[in-house]
């Protein structure tokens, strides 16, 4: 088996918008394992407690070298925004249950993200990107500082699709404002999102309405992101899970949003 | 140099294990041949039934440390002995299990399904978990830590640890119970009954209300804990509260403590036992300590 905890260097650190950041770093094994919808625990403050747990980030990108992408919302986040190129992290992974793959008859592959909730679908599209299917990305943050030009997905060959709360880059409203782009047809249509509660469950509703399939990576507060201190537990269909170990990525109408 | 210390008529061969609950149940991403290595680990508590846990939030990060109500999700005894013991046993290291029965009938119905198994090493009986609704732990009631040990102990071979809890007046009358009820040793501390309050909501951060406190915030009160009941019994003492390092492994056996038990610190480096075991050896060479009796219970005046 392959050591799941290793040390890391920095290869990049930088702003992507006034709420967005982009980490590269040098993690060859890694890259060649993770798959979509995965993350990995980062201890941002080695040598001291603080903050004490490590933090956990979806892998955004996997390619020569791991990209993981965030908002510093924390001390934590914070800590890590601080890295330099040539820094050296300890990080666990790849961890997590990954997405499952669409249906192979699927025709319309709709990614719907909130804030910071579009960090695992970048690299869940340069996996689709080959295989024909139609990619929508359906994005939704608070306002212009929640966006960012989201190039490589255009790259990929999506079609992305913005809202801003307060209506400041595209749509003006919630993800909701734009389900209109998502062909309402079960058989050929699967959905993947990650965001905030309230707009996974908007999404879920949504789903479950038209009948169409889909899965949603979730997020949650993380100790050890082993499964072992079954910490991270969110209620599903089937009692108790843990986001770390039978998730993040779960059956969109498998989990209960709060 | 001779690291193997004694509990019960047991040979460990080092000091070092894990605390429960922070270990799972040994789980697919720990690296076995490094936890092979350990004196012993000891899984997740076992409880009588299955229990499926408190309700999320189930952590709290606080300064140098964590705030926890899991309330001991476990599949039940005829579940761990079916679907984790086996494995468990694959690993090839001493295997220390935590049970907890929520009255006398279920600790002895609980020893009794183990006295059936092999591989065991010893029983730790969790006295003294604080999320599960108790008003009184069996950990805070001298008579009754008296009581349950000796009855555990008139119905198995398996050597009895005393697993005991900080939430008292004076825990060295606890451990001084577990004793006189023929505990073979005692292993402290238990988690801190803490809470911490969302201002914003005006609730606890906590579902369960209330959660234990554990991590290296409160590791000095742990160390003058486990120093004060090393003076005050002959078993063995199985230290632990947020050690993360071997030097706060080493306070802990200078303190008295025979075996030392990374807890929350497998959350933060999965690596820490070993880490720690590691250390130990490194500060006994560096001082030519050939024994680790030599450390255990030194602390001078």
């Amino acid at each position: 088996m392959e050591k799941i905890q290793n040390k890391y260097k920095v290869l990049g650190n930088e702003k992507l918008s006034p709420k967005y950041w982009r980490m590269t770093f040098d993690a060859p094994e890694l890259a060649a394992q993770v798959k979509p919808g995965q993350f990995v625990h980062i201890r941002t403050d080695e040598d001291g407690l603080q903050p004490f747990f490590r933090r956990p980030f979806s892998v955004y990108r996997a390619r020569k070298y791991v990209e993981i992408f965030y908002d510093v919302v924390g001390p934590g986040t914070k800590l890590l925004s601080l890295k330099k190129k040539g820094d050296m992290l300890d990080v666990l992974g790849p961890l997590g249950v990954p997405f499952v793959m669409p249906p192979a008859d699927a025709k319309q592959i709709v990614m719907i993200a909130g804030g910071i909730g579009i960090a695992p679908m970048l690299i869940l599209s340069d996996i689709l990107k080959n295989k024909k299917y139609n990619l929508v990305l359906i994005f939704g943050g608070r306002d212009r500082g929640h966006v960012y030009p989201m190039q490589e997905f255009k790259e990929n060959g999506v079609k992305v699709h913005i809202a801003t709360d307060d209506g400041s880059v595209g749509a003006k409203g919630r993800v909701s404002v734009l389900f209109d782009k998502i062909e309402k047809d079960p058989g050929k249509t699967f959905i993947y999102t990650c965001g905030p509660n309230p707009m996974m469950k908007a999404v879920q509703d949504f789903a479950a309405q038209h009948k169409i399939a889909g899965q949603a990576a979730c997020e949650e507060i993380m100790a050890c992101a082993l499964g072992a201190c079954l910490g991270c537990s969110i209620e599903t269909k089937h009692g108790f899970k843990t986001v770390c170990y039978d998730g993040p990525a779960f059956d969109l109408d498998e989990v209960k949003f709060h | 140099m001779n690291i193997s210390v004694k509990i019960g008529n047991v040979t460990f061969k080092n000091p070092v294990t894990v605390a429960s609950g922070t270990f799972g149940h040994a789980e697919r991403f720990y690296d076995l041949e490094e936890v092979k290595r350990l004196g012993a680990i000891v899984p997740k508590t076992v409880t009588f039934l299955p229990q499926v846990g408190n309700p999320p939030v189930r952590i709290f990060e606080t300064p140098s440390g964590m705030i926890n109500a899991i309330g001991i999700e476990n599949p039940g005894i005829d579940g761990f002995i079916e679907s984790k013991l086996p494995a468990l046993k694959k690993i090839g290291v001493p295997l220390i299990i935590s049970i907890l029965g929520h009255n006398e009938e279920q600790f002895v119905s609980i020893i009794e399904k183990l006295n059936a198994q092999t591989g065991i090493t010893a029983v730790e009986l969790n006295l003294s978990c604080p999320n599960l609704k108790h008003k009184v732990l069996v950990a805070q009631d001298p008579v009754a830590t008296t009581q349950l040990v000796k009855k555990i102990k008139s119905l198995t071979k398996l050597p009895i640890i005393a697993k005991l809890s900080p939430n008292v007046t004076d825990i060295a009358e606890i451990a001084q119970a577990a004793e006189a009820g023929g505990a073979d040793a005692v292993s402290l501390v238990n988690t801190f009954t803490a809470m911490a309050i969302d201002i914003k909501t005006r609730k606890s951060r906590i579902g369960n209300f209330t959660g234990g406190l554990s991590g290296p915030a409160i590791r000095p009160i742990a160390v003058y804990m486990v120093q004060r009941v090393a003076q005050h019994v002959k078993v063995p003492v199985i230290g632990m509260g947020g050690i993360m390092t071997a030097s706060d492994a080493l306070e802990f056996l200078i303190a008295g403590a025979t075996m030392v038990a990374v807890g929350t610190g497998n959350f933060i480096n999965p690596r820490a036992p070993v880490d720690v075991l590691e250390g130990i050896e490194d500060f006994m060479k560096e001082n030519k300590i050939s024994d680790i009796n030599e450390i255990i219970g030194s602390l001078k005046k």
